[in-house]
């Protein structure tokens, strides 16, 4: 195979992993902003939250600094396991969140904007949390936690690491199953009617206060999950690592279209495509060139680029 | 014709002659005398919070050993420690908030981006600061009030530069890689650069990062396809611990340099079994063979549950002692009780900067600029424990 083909893979390789990741957090964005209409800002502090039970349930032990020094659950759970139970954990604290950030906003009909500071405040204090009992040091999951797979693996003469792979797989499947869950279930349905609209949703029967809780806690899941993989990947960097994952996927949301989530996807593996190209000895400016990327998109197409148009009825 | 003003824009006027007056006070504020009636007021900004986290509590624990060591044999001191955060305005509003509160001295901020931004604030207001673990060329000579303990990357970083091509005189390709954003890796990057044209070596690539990046496929993976038999690397702890994991795990088997930034146990959670073998330059030895080392060493283990302190720590401990030595003699010489808090400032920088110090770092003084002058420098290995849960920093002969 040529160099030219094998840089060009490698550059498609580099852009598909970091967009699964984007991708994967946009996910969970959408669903929230699919129902409620609004972002929930508390996502990277869940997709933090996601990382460190991750770690915990594989029997990893906390630093020297936090208020649980020391401490270390008495098992160690596989780590596919450990990262289902994160995910589940995450979309705990996700029902939390709506429970107290959102709820009693939406029962007294507060503005979008109050919800967004609201999500905002319970991040921070999520975050706050975590670093109080965690400490702020680093923690990582164990190379060797995939078993016996190779650290990195040549396909077509592109270097890539095995996790980044598995990234990239996790992110499709999760498209996969959300979308036939979404299009096929009554469940999915009945969560797509209350997003069209909740009023009708509920003269149908459809109970739409479980709904937005279903889409809080599938959200929460996501953003674990994501954050389990991607601290298998590159290390829990402290409590506030999950603070620039947030802000990208926010970007991808937009750029995918509000509230599609095929769009989150298409979004996701845009900017990383998008960052992947940058050449390599420009790449500390790559967030620039994203951004910048993100903005053209939008200056032509205001709703992103799988977003429905909005019609206002006068 | 007498001119009488209304209530509102009488009651305005007074509100503003008012603020006028407190903001007078402040200005004064160092005109104050110097009550030390509970201690004398030190203040050190470190990053408590953000990524640059790992390194303030390496600072935290050294100044409170300090503190736990110097009690009774310096005169008492009051340290107040106010969290700098991770970037230039979090570090300058500590400063100015210890400032204000009326510090003799501060220790801090922990990054050298950031006392780019904070320390000139302490130099307009006349406050003598230590820096503990700033490196980055020209931290001394933003005044005459910045002083530092820790040795300046052009020092110290060229010499694991040497370890690593007298370990393997057969390097012939260096690649280079740094965190754009970071005053500190910038300045080093462009010192290790000096270090391999000295040695007739030109990078065949130099690879721009960004602090919060946690993922380099990209960067690696252009650096790999030249075929490096030297990888430079300067960054912070966390970006690059994820760089050499990620370097490692894409095929890299070549010698590693990391610079300063990398200079502490907290790497070892995140690049694990493959820091193995990093070489590093360091400005601190726990082998050190001094009273005050041993001390240190025993303290720190005791705090710890027995593990080695890193050289932040180190530092923190030798910033608090520089000041605490020299306010201590000072007093000796001139009571400084109840004397104006900007003439204590002014005669403890002169006197910190005249005075010599046995440290764990070794016996250290300073220029007449507030650079450190120390006698002693080290390269040491990474190595990593089976398992790549733990390790140390292993000094070459």
């Amino acid at each position: 195979m040529s160099s030219g083909v094998e840089h060009l893979l490698q550059v498609l390789f580099n852009g598909l992993a970091s967009g699964a990741v984007y991708a994967l957090f946009a996910l969970g964005y959408t669903l929230v902003f699919s129902v409620l209409g609004v972002i929930n800002f508390a996502q990277g502090a869940l997709f933090t939250l996601g990382a460190y039970f991750t770690y915990l349930l594989i029997g990893g032990a906390v630093g020297s600094n936090g208020a649980l020094a020391g401490f270390q659950l008495p098992l160690a759970l596989p780590f596919w396991l450990a990262l289902l139970l994160a995910g589940a954990g995450a979309a705990g604290m996700g029902l939390l969140v709506e429970a107290t950030a959102f709820a009693p906003l939406r029962q007294r009909r507060a503005e979008p904007l109050l919800f967004l500071i609201s999500s905002l405040g319970a991040g921070v204090v999520i975050v706050n949390g975590v670093q109080l009992l965690m400490g702020a040091e680093s923690y990582s999951i164990p190379a060797g936690s995939l078993g016996r797979l190779p650290a990195a693996v040549l396909i077509g003469g592109a270097q890539v690491r095995t996790v980044q792979l598995l990234l990239m797989a996790v992110a499709a499947v999760v498209l996969v199953v959300l979308t036939l869950w979404l299009e096929g279930s009554r469940l999915g349905k009945a969560l797509q009617a209350v997003s069209e609209d909740p009023v009708t949703a509920r003269l149908l029967g459809i109970d739409a206060g479980a709904m937005i809780r279903l889409a809080f806690a599938l959200s929460g899941f996501l953003a674990g999950v994501a954050g389990g993989l991607v601290a298998l990947s590159v290390s829990i960097a402290g409590p506030y690592f999950g603070i620039g994952f947030g802000l990208k996927g926010l970007g991808v949301l937009v750029l995918g279209g509000l509230g599609s989530v095929p769009g989150a996807m298409l979004g996701g593996l845009v900017v990383g495509l998008a960052e992947a190209l940058v050449p390599a000895e420009f790449s500390g400016y790559k967030d620039g060139v994203a951004y910048g990327f993100l903005f053209l998109v939008l200056l032509l197409r205001p709703r992103g680029l799988l977003g429905k148009a909005t019609v206002s009825k006068v | 014709m007498q001119f009488r003003l209304r209530p509102l824009p009488r009651l305005l006027l007074g509100l503003s002659g008012l603020t006028l007056a407190l903001a007078g006070c402040a200005s004064t504020g160092s005109d104050k005398p110097l009550d030390l009636s509970q201690g004398v007021p030190v203040g050190a900004v470190l990053a408590l919070t953000s990524n640059a986290n790992v390194y303030g509590q390496d600072q935290q624990l050294g100044m409170q050993l300090a503190e736990r060591w110097f009690k009774g044999k310096v005169m008492p001191i009051r340290l107040r420690i106010e969290d700098g955060g991770g970037d230039e305005q979090a570090a300058s509003q500590a400063f100015n908030l210890l400032i204000d509160a009326g510090v003799v001295a501060l220790i801090g901020p922990t990054l050298s981006q950031q006392a780019f931004a904070a320390d000139p604030i302490a130099q307009r207001r006349g406050v003598p600061v230590v820096a503990p673990s700033n490196t980055a060329e020209g931290i001394p000579q933003i005044g005459s009030f910045i002083s530092r303990v820790s040795a300046s990357s052009a020092v110290i970083a060229p010499l694991s530069i040497k370890a690593a091509l007298k370990r393997d005189p057969s390097i012939r390709r260096a690649a280079v890689f740094f965190a754009q954003d970071d005053a500190y890796s910038s300045s080093e990057a462009a010192i290790f650069q000096s270090a391999l044209a000295a040695k007739g070596l030109k990078p065949v690539t130099v690879q721009r990062t960004q602090l919060n990046d946690q993922d380099f496929q990209n960067q690696i993976t252009a650096a790999l396809r030249l075929k490096p038999d030297l990888i430079v690397i300067s960054a912070q702890a966390v970006d690059g611990g994820n760089l050499i994991r990620q370097l490692r795990e894409l095929g890299y088997k070549g010698s590693i340099v990391v610079g300063n930034g990398m200079n502490t146990p907290n790497i070892y959670p995140i690049c694990q079994a493959y820091c193995d073998g990093i070489l590093i330059a360091q400005a601190y030895s726990p082998e050190l063979d001094s009273a005050i080392n041993k001390a240190f060493v025993t303290l720190y283990k005791e705090a710890t549950g027995g593990a080695i302190p890193p050289q932040l720590s180190a530092q923190a401990f030798t910033a608090y002692q520089v000041v605490a030595e020299a306010l201590t003699r000072l007093n000796r010489h001139t009571p400084i009780n109840g004397r104006p808090l900007i003439e204590v400032r002014q005669e403890l920088m002169q006197e910190l900067l005249s005075g010599r110090y046995d440290t764990p770092l070794g016996a250290i003084a300073f220029t007449p600029e507030g650079e450190v002058v120390q006698e002693r420098f080290h390269v040491a290995e990474v190595q990593m424990e089976p398992g790549g849960r733990s390790g140390r920093f292993a000094l070459l002969e």
